[in-house]
């Protein structure tokens, strides 16, 4: 993925906030992370932050196309 | 006499869910009367992985770990195998590789090396857990919804079913997880679940069975 638009960053960040303070991600060789740090990593922008968007992009999509209701 | 390499390394929390959940392939193996060789922890390093492909006919290896496109690594993440340097020791095999993204590349190449098939993942394989639950794994029921299935599919070969049978429960209990966690209101465990059953790939003979 490439460089996060302001507007992806902002919407990626908006469905994170659900996510439940007492858990954490295992996302591979990234290693894992709470919501607080996955937020930061989108709002950075870096390595992790693409990942995290592309995920969620990839859900969205999915929901679009009616894959999951 | 079939034979089974497995790899757990353990020396972070995503090694440490993944070796544990692991270790009931290993009793249910061996009821089946298979022959296993778990290199756990400090054991899962690069020299003892060559010696045991090399020396023993292990018909299945099942690595655990972190990887990457064209690696699979063992304790304290250093490279076991590598494309391009020993994927050729998985000759004859079936391998199964809860390994990020290296089915992606590395499988390819196994299977082009001579490996009987490659399954795993050909992006990064992510799970939710509780950590308050890190000292008793098997007890983490979030973590359950992903490991469960990531398990599934090597309980499936040693009953003897085929590659492709093994990969068609696996799916169809990621995709039976992924929902509940929707049914549940858990939209961030799905979300994860369905990258998982997205990107969970094999490669070579799919309808390849234990000897």
């Amino acid at each position: 993925m490439s460089n996060l638009s302001e507007d992806i960053k902002e919407l990626v960040i908006f469905r994170l906030e659900a996510f439940p303070s007492n858990r954490k991600v295992s996302i591979g060789s990234y290693g894992e992370f709470t919501k607080e740090e996955l937020i930061e990593h989108v709002r950075k922008g870096d390595e992790i932050g693409k990942k995290v968007a592309d995920i969620e992009m990839e859900f969205i999509r999915a929901l679009k196309e009616g894959i999951v209701s | 006499m079939t034979e089974m390499l497995i790899t757990r390394p353990e020396h972070d929390k995503t090694t440490h869910y993944l070796s544990n959940w692991s270790k009931e392939i290993i009793n249910i193996a061996e009821g089946k009367n298979i022959k296993v060789f778990d290199l756990n922890r400090e054991k899962a390093i690069r020299t003892n992985v060559e010696v045991r492909l090399r020396k023993l006919s292990c018909n299945l290896t099942f690595f655990n770990g972190h990887g990457n496109f064209n690696v699979i690594t063992g304790h304290n993440n250093e490279p076991i195998i590598i494309g391009g340097e020993n994927e050729n020791l998985l000759k004859s095999k079936i391998v199964y590789a809860i390994s990020c993204k290296s089915a992606k590349e590395l499988g390819p190449r196994s299977v082009k090396a001579g490996a009987v098939s490659y399954t795993g993942f050909d992006d990064d394989f992510i799970f939710v857990y509780e950590p308050e639950n890190i000292s008793r794994p098997l007890h983490d029921n979030t973590a359950k919804l992903f490991l469960e299935p990531s398990q599934l599919f090597m309980k499936s070969l040693i009953k003897g079913n085929s590659v492709r049978e093994g990969m068609d429960k696996t799916k169809k209990l990621l995709a039976d997880n992924f929902l509940k966690a929707l049914n549940d209101n858990d939209r961030d465990s799905a979300k994860y679940l369905w990258w998982d059953l997205k990107h969970f790939v094999s490669h070579g003979d799919v309808d390849a069975k234990l000897q």
